[in-house]
Parts: structure tokens; sequence; C-alpha cells
């Protein structure tokens, strides 16, 4: 699916304010300057980037506002390209920001010849059980390979508004060029990859294990599933039937609000990643929890486990390891 | 006539029409123009009782206009209280230091009632936490400046749900009850603001006081549909229900005074939870049913739809047919109601929000499709309340202004239960000569596709108002009625009774000035 080319900006926004709702520093500071409506009617008002860095550099990138606003913003493009523009006019830079170089050259030397390609990402950095468990469930080795360049820098990179550079897209997509099917568990990188490489069927983590009926059986109305957010706004039209299908086959909840958009916990973002504390993401994951009932928590982002296991005794699980 | 010497610096009213809006600041867009004396003096007294001004111009510029998009200013400075003891603080210091004080809650309103022209925007959007949800009395405490879809959100998780709110996702609690309040169910449940059982206030002189039915009734009354002039709702204790989803039925006209008769017909009789009319222009007349249970719905069935003189979508569709080809120059519009049709309705019947035939999370499905279809950077809605017999009429003669002036609009017509002869309802959005059930109509052209100027579709809010006038009738939108109207409608001697009190509860007519006074 290619992305749906939308050209409005922050001049566009009406101000309605419907995206305040979905939005996570909204909840926690209920301050309307830290919205993407604040920020779109500043700069209407004629306020440089700068002057609202606070607002840019606090948000999540969750994509939360862009399936919610009724004028059919490009939001996450224009986030994206206000932290451009304030990179480009300071000179310091928040203590999250990414402080590893791009890298020069891809990691990839060689990859199989196969059909689907996994990008393990930061947020699967590190679990090699659960990525061996993520193949296996998905075919084994014949079936899909494991990217070592699986584009975290280029992720960072995105979420901070730095620029990557053209050569360096064009390694990292080079060696993706022969598969059909990226399953990708950074977020951020949907909306690129669908950019890059229009003809390939982009998913996350949680879109390809639960189309594995094994894994949809041992999904059930005791759990809560916890949908890793970016990815999942990228592609909302879609996937908000997927997820509806899911509910209604396995009676599991999930992370969504009222108008299907997934809260996000905020871990995963780099300001989470940096210091979940003062991201508030224990607040956010709390009120995900909030009066539902549920006896484990189903996580198809690994940085989302340590969240909730900080606030609640249920067990907490990535969703590739719900099935032996 | 003796015309009156005119004192420098001052615009006495019109002596041949004192209604003009002649000295009404709306024009001032720059709030540098507006000159406060000692405003400084006023932020430092402010800072030193640790309520903190925001000047930045990041913070006032998400104020400059309401979701009217007609009236442009900005404030000195914005206000985001943390409690109702700061409002109390700004208000004394605004009495002092003589500042006007804008409250905005979503701010959805349409002719620049929630737009600070300098002064102070107090935001009440900060004081959004629900404080307590009570499933034995079935009421909710909350926060006033949440907006109803947090509160929905919220209430949700218990299995609760409120009784009614306008349908919009981002009109906030305190707001509504200071206005009214129109949902579909309001046939059945009254305004919004009727659904309130207790209040905490601050006064325009800075008192947190409580009120209700019981406990001081007087500003009860005065606060509900006061629009603002006489306190700032800080707390509200509401009315909650049991979640139910609901099933809707369409039924389709080609007359709106048919229509109008039957919705009236079902609002008078209690018929179905949820009652309103819906047009695509004067010619799909869409009368909207819905039912919070299986038993209402079967009752009504047997009951009521046989009566109705309404279509199912297939005959109606031959009827439009058939009317269409023996117009062919309208070709157009045809095309438009069809196009509508396709793309409208299945905004209501989303998979993602139906649960076995049923709607869920109504406020999403229909305030997603106001935003969608009826919202944009203006939004034009004059609209008319009347009381039953003279309803028919005044939508009739509305509709024919929006034939004059638009190519493509929407009426959208409902019920307002009253809850008997309350003070709240004297100079409001209820009309003075209704009793049990006043209707209303708003008008709504489509303004997407084409650039209208000010002019034009001021002329036109102008002619709906004057209907208004000439019917002896109120607006449902009273708040966003033209403030020279208000003494055309009401009478003098109403006026001057509000004014009076409003003088006496506000001495140095700080709070929320220019939308009645």
């Amino acid at each position: 699916m290619g992305i749906k080319k939308k050209i409005k900006g922050y001049e566009s926004c009406s101000g309605c304010g419907v995206c305040l709702l979905v939005c996570p520093l909204w909840r926690s500071t209920g301050s309307m300057a830290y919205t993407r409506k604040g920020r779109a009617k500043a700069m209407q008002g004629g306020v440089a980037p700068e002057d609202i860095a606070s607002s840019i550099d606090a948000c999540f990138m969750c994509g939360s506002c862009e399936p919610a606003c009724p004028e059919g913003i490009d939001i996450v493009g224009m986030n994206l390209e206000q932290r451009r523009r304030l990179n480009e006019s300071r000179s310091s830079y928040p203590a999250w920001y990414p402080k590893n170089e791009i890298h020069t050259s891809s990691r990839n030397s060689k990859l199989p010849q196969t059909n689907t390609i996994l990008m393990a990402g930061r947020n699967l950095d590190g679990d090699i059980k659960i990525v061996e468990n993520i193949v296996s469930l998905l075919g084994g080795d014949k079936s899909i390979a494991i990217s070592d360049d699986d584009g975290r820098d280029i992720a960072a990179a995105v979420e901070a508004g730095l620029p990557v550079p053209p050569e360096r897209i064009a390694l990292f997509i080079s060696l993706l060029r022969n598969a059909k099917n990226l399953i990708v568990s950074e977020g951020i990188l949907h909306r690129q990859l669908r950019e890059w490489l229009p003809a390939k069927k982009v998913m996350g983590i949680g879109e390809a294990l639960l189309n594995i009926q094994s894994i949809r059986k041992a999904l059930g109305p005791d759990d809560i599933f916890i949908v890793e957010s970016r990815g999942y706004h990228s592609d909302f039209e879609r996937l908000v039937k997927f997820y509806d299908r899911l509910r209604k086959d396995t009676g599991c909840l999930m992370n969504l609000d009222l108008q299907r958009i997934a809260i996000p916990t905020g871990a995963s973002s780099l300001r989470g990643a940096h210091n979940r504390k003062t991201a508030g993401c224990s607040e956010h994951s709390a009120w995900i929890l909030k009066g539902r009932k549920f006896k484990r928590i189903v996580v198809e982002d690994l940085s989302d486990i340590e969240v909730f296991q900080e606030i609640t005794d249920v067990p907490v699980v990535h969703l590739s390891m719900i099935v032996k | 006539m003796q015309i009156p010497v005119i004192e420098p610096g001052c615009i006495p009213p019109d002596p041949v029409s004192p209604d003009s809006l002649k000295g009404i600041p709306r024009q001032q867009t720059n709030p540098a123009r507006r000159s406060i004396e000692n405003w400084k003096g006023f932020v430092e007294h402010l800072r030193s009782q640790s309520v903190l001004v925001r000047e930045e111009k990041s913070e006032s510029s998400v104020f400059v206009t309401d979701a009217g998009g007609l009236a442009f200013g900005l404030p000195h400075g914005v206000v985001r209280p943390n409690s109702a003891e700061d409002i109390s603080k700004l208000l004394k210091a605004a009495q002092r230091f003589r500042v006007p004080v804008t409250v905005r809650g979503g701010g959805l309103t349409t002719e620049g009632e929630s737009v600070a022209f300098g002064g102070i925007l107090l935001d009440m959007s900060s004081l959004n936490k629900v404080l307590e949800i009570d499933t034995k009395a079935m009421t909710v405490r909350t926060q006033a400046g949440i907006f109803w879809h947090q509160l929905a959100e919220i209430l949700r998780r218990e299995g609760m749900d409120y009784l009614s709110a306008p349908l919009n996702l981002t009109a906030s609690v305190g707001g509504t009850l200071g206005v009214g309040g129109i949902d579909v169910n309001s046939p059945r449940l009254g305004c919004s603001c009727d659904q309130a059982i207790e209040l905490q206030v601050v006064t325009p002189t800075g008192d947190i006081m409580h009120c209700s039915e019981t406990e001081n009734p007087e500003l009860f009354e005065r606060v509900l549909l006061g629009y603002g002039q006489f306190g700032v709702i800080t707390e509200a204790v509401l009315k909650i229900r049991k979640f139910s989803p609901l099933t809707m039925q369409y039924y389709y006209y080609a007359s709106l005074t048919t229509a109008i008769e039957d919705l009236q017909m079902l609002s008078k009789a209690d018929a179905a939870d949820y009652a309103g009319i819906l047009t695509i222009l004067d010619r799909a007349i869409t009368l909207l049913v819905a039912f919070d249970s299986d038993e209402r719905q079967k009752d009504f069935e047997k009951k009521w739809k046989p009566k109705l003189r309404g279509h199912g979508e297939f005959g109606f569709g031959l009827l439009m047919a058939k009317y269409y080809l023996l117009r062919p120059w309208k070709i157009e519009e045809a095309l438009y109601i069809v196009s509508r049709r396709f793309t409208l309705f299945p905004e209501f019947n989303r998979a993602e929000f139906m649960r076995d035939g049923k709607i869920i999370d109504r406020t999403v499905v229909f305030s997603r499709a106001v935003w969608k279809f009826w919202g944009g950077r203006q939004m034009v809605i004059p609209d008319l309340s009347a009381k039953a017999e003279k309803f028919a009429e005044a939508v009739e003669r509305g509709n024919a202004v929006c034939r004059k002036y638009f190519k493509y609009y929407t009426l959208y017509c409902v019920g307002i239960k009253l809850k008997g002869n309350l003070p709240r309802y004297e100079m409001s959005c209820i009309p003075p000569d209704a009793s049990d059930i006043a209707y209303g109509c708003e008008f709504e052209p489509m303004l997407r596709d084409t650039d209208y100027s000010r002019d034009y579709l001021q002329s036109f809010k102008n002619e709906i108002y004057d209907i208004g006038v000439d019917m002896g009738l109120s607006y449902y939108r009273f708040g966003g009625m033209m403030k020279g109207y208000i003494r055309s409608v009401f009478g003098d001697e109403l006026v001057e009774k509000h004014l009076a009190m409003k003088k006496a509860a506000d001495p140095a007519m700080i709070l929320n000035p220019d939308v009645i006074f």
C-alpha cells in the first residue's frame, strides 16, 4: 500500500482541536501549547520554530493526531519538518537527541533471497531469543531473513529531525529490493519505507505475528494487547479494520481509545528511551490500563514491557512469546 | 431629537438606533491597540500570587479565533489556571485593575465570544480532571474545562456515559453548561445544562461558591445558560447513565414541513430515545431516530413507525430519480445529493464503531462526521429556536434564505425538552413562549469549495437572525447571536433587568465582555 499523498500543512489547521483529544502530551500537561494544535496555531500567528522549541521537542511522534485530523493534514510530516527546521536554527539539543552518527556503510553484507525481511530495530535489540522466536513463527530461515542493517540510525535521525544523507538511504534500501514484505519493528520507519519502496508491503511485528492462527488463538478476553502506535497510525485506515477483526476473533482488549487511536506509552520514543520517568511513560501506561479488566498484558513493542512491569503485577509478555 | 455631545474617547449609543453595534471593539486584532492602564502592575500582582500570565505570542496565537473563524483578536496574556483559587485571584485582580477576562473552553463559539480582544484569555482546558464517579448515585464530579469527549473516555472505562452533550468532540463541559448544549437526545433529556446537579463557580468578583437547586439557587440559575456573564464554572456534578450502544433508523422525506411534523409527533410522544432531522439541501430530508434498547425500538416500530410519512431509502431513491429526471437542468444538484449520500452515511456505519449492528461511541461517530463534512476554517451556523407551533414556518423561511445565498447547505433540527419554567431559560436559547418542548434548527452552508467574503456570510447570518426578530423566536446558539440583536429580540425591559444583575455581580464588567453586554 502506497502512502496517501497529503500536501496540507500547519496553514490548513482549522483549530478544531480533535488532535488534542488523542495527544499524550495534552493528557499529561493539559497545556494547549504542547499539542499539535498549539504549534499549528502559533505558527499561523507568525511564531518561529525556535520560539516553540520545547513543544516541538516534547512530541513523542506517536502519530496519534494524524488519523484524528478531519482536515487530512500530514501531521507527522509536519512534526518532522518542524524538528528539522528547529535543528537548523539552534546550537544546543535536548539530552535525548541521538548521539550516534549516521552509518556511512550498510551493515548488510549479504541477505538471503527471501520474500520477507525482518528489521528488528532498537525495539527488539539485544533479545536474540525473541528475534529467533519471531523468525521461527514466521516460517524459519528459508522464509524470512534478518537484516543486519535494520535502519535504527535512520529511524533515530528521522525522529530527531536530523538529516539523513541520500546515499545512506540508498544503501539501506538496496538490499531490501528483492523482498516483497518488510517486517519493521521501528514504527517510525513505516511511512518512510512506503515512500522509498512503494511496491513493498510494510508491516509491524504485531500484524505479521497476528496473521498466524496459533498466535491469534492464544489471545483471549483476559488479555490486553498493546499495539505499537507509530506503525499503526501510519497505516490507520487499513489497520483499524485489521485490529477490529482481531478484537472480534479473540475478544482481547487493546490500547485503543474511543476514536480507535492507539494510546502510546511513549517508551519507544527517543525521549522515552532516554528517560522513561521524565517522558511520563508510567502515567501513559496507567491510563491505558485504567478501568480495564485483564489477566495478561501482551505487547508488540518490547520497550513497553518494563513500563508495564513497573506499574502492575500482571504478567507482561511479548506477542511472540505467547505460543510455545 | 437632540444629538448628545460626544466626549473625547467615548462613542455613545446611536440616538436613532441604540442597539447598533457602535463601540463594540471586535475589529481590534492587535492587543497593543487596546491599552490597559497598568497592565504590568496587573501581571506583577498576579505573579506575586503565583498566577502566571503568559504573554508570549506562541501562547496567545492559539486563541486568535474561534470555531466561527470570522472574528480575530489577541489577548494581552493567557492564564492557564491550576485551580478555582487561581481563577479567584485572577478575577479579583481583574476587577481591581479593570482588565477584561474572556473565558474559553473548546472555543466553539461562532461570533468571537471566546476570542479575547485584549485583556486576559482564561484557558479553562487545563482544568480537565474527573474528580469522582459515583456509580450508585449515578453522578460524576468533574472539572469544568474537560471536553465532553475526554469525559466520555473516562466514563466508558467504568461502563458509564453522560446524558447529553453537543455532537462535538471538543466542546467543554463548562462552556456547554453556560450556553445550553443540544444533543440528538435533547427531545427526551433536554439541554445538556439540565443534567447539572451542582456547580462550583467563581463569581466575577472572585468568590468561590457552590450552587445547586437548593444551595445558592439564584446563582445556579444565572450561571446555567448564563453565557459566562455571572461566573466561571470550575466544577460540575452531572447526572450519568449506564452506557448502551444504539440502533439507528432513517426515514426520508421530500418535504421539510412533513418531516418536521413527524419529528414533533415523535418528540411529543417520547417515541424514540434520539430524534432529529438532517438534510441535504431541502431535497433529501432525513429523519433520524435511534434507540438505547431493543424494547424501546420494538415499541416504536409497533406504535409509531406506521404513522411516519417518510420513505425507506429505496422508495425515496425512486422518488428522487423521478423528480430529477423531470428536471434535467438540476443534474448538478442531483449528483451532489447522491455523492453526499454515499460519502456521509457510510461514516455512520464504520465497522470499527459498530457492534452487532449497533453504533457504539455515538459521539465519536457523529462528531467525526460533523468535523469531516461540516467543519472547516470558517463555520457559519446561524440558527433559530421556536416553540412547536412556529417551528415549521421558521425553518421554511430560513431554508429560503439558505437557498438564496448558497448552492449547498444542510439543516439540522432537533427538539429540546424543557425542565419546567426555570429562571435559567429567561433570555436564553429557549424561546420565551415555548412550553414542554422547544425546537431548534441550524442553517449551515457548505463552504469548503467556494471562497465567500466575510460580508456575504454576515449578510446571510443577519437574514436568519432577522427571521427570529420578526417571528419572536430565540436562537439555539444564543451566545452566537450578534450582540446587536439582543435588545430587538428580548426587549429593553428584560435586557435592562439582566444588565442590572450583571452590573451588581460584575461591577467592573470585566467577565466575558462583549458577549451579551
